[in-house]
């Protein structure tokens, strides 16, 4: 089964549109296998992204491209209980979340 | 989910963003393209609950920014596309990943063999157009 999602990078322009990423530390809420994370993370300074499936986020972690290793982590939580302190992120992104 | 809002609000920097994008309930179009041409074969059919989880989260922002902790500075709408290459790839799709939220519908699936088949054009593909909503709010 094949499907190409939003193969015209609509998405990524309305939210780069949306705010300024540059140079912010990022938390990406709900990062699945990191579809959105490959697109979000090159425009920003660091990325978190969050999701409770495991295996999604072992997927995510294989497929990192070597370029984003440095900026890009990948943690097992929900938003019901962030594991960060206080202010940590500039910006959040809840991802196809609620 | 007021509860994640709240813990969202603890971990973001004093005036930090937080951004709001995800699908909305809309009957999303069943399209056919085919070089710069497309049509509208027809349309989703939501499940019933959909509208209403898409209203649960809308009333959660709301719910937000009345406790104080985020203000909206915009919101917007825009199409995102699912392509497939043939009617049976975009038909498995639906049934298997999107089974919780649309409603199976053969007499679009036939409408849709129907189109396929009566349109020529070695760049022909199926997408499906979902309304997406994208809203950025400020902590207070």
């Amino acid at each position: 089964m094949t499907v190409q999602k939003d193969p015209e990078g609509t998405e990524i322009r309305h939210l780069a549109g949306s705010s300024v990423f540059e140079d912010q530390n990022l938390l990406e809420i709900g990062c699945g296998e990191g579809r959105l994370t490959w697109r979000v993370a090159p425009l920003s300074g660091r990325l978190t992204g969050i999701d409770p499936q495991a295996d999604a986020l072992r997927v995510a972690a294989a497929e990192c491209p070597a370029e984003l290793r440095e900026t890009v982590k990948f943690v097992r939580a929900s938003a019901l209980d962030l594991p960060f302190p206080h202010e940590t992120f500039d910006i959040a992104i809840l991802s196809w979340s609620f | 989910m007021v509860h994640a809002l709240k813990e969202i609000h603890r971990t973001l920097v004093p005036e930090g963003i937080l951004i709001d994008l995800r699908p909305m309930a809309a009957s999303w179009a069943v399209e056919l393209t085919s070089g710069t041409f497309q049509w509208e074969v027809g349309r989703l059919t939501d499940d019933p609950q959909a509208p209403v989880y898409d209203q649960a989260a809308n009333k959660t922002f709301q719910e937000a920014a009345r406790r104080g902790w985020f203000v909206r500075e915009s919101k917007a709408s825009f199409s995102f596309f699912y392509y497939w290459d043939t009617p049976e790839e975009m038909e498995e799709y639906i049934r298997e990943e999107w089974s919780d939220f649309i409603q199976q519908d053969e007499a679009l699936y036939a409408a849709t063999q129907f189109a396929w088949a009566n349109t020529s054009g070695v760049d022909r593909r199926l997408r499906v157009r979902v309304k997406m909503h994208l809203a950025r709010w400020r902590k207070r």
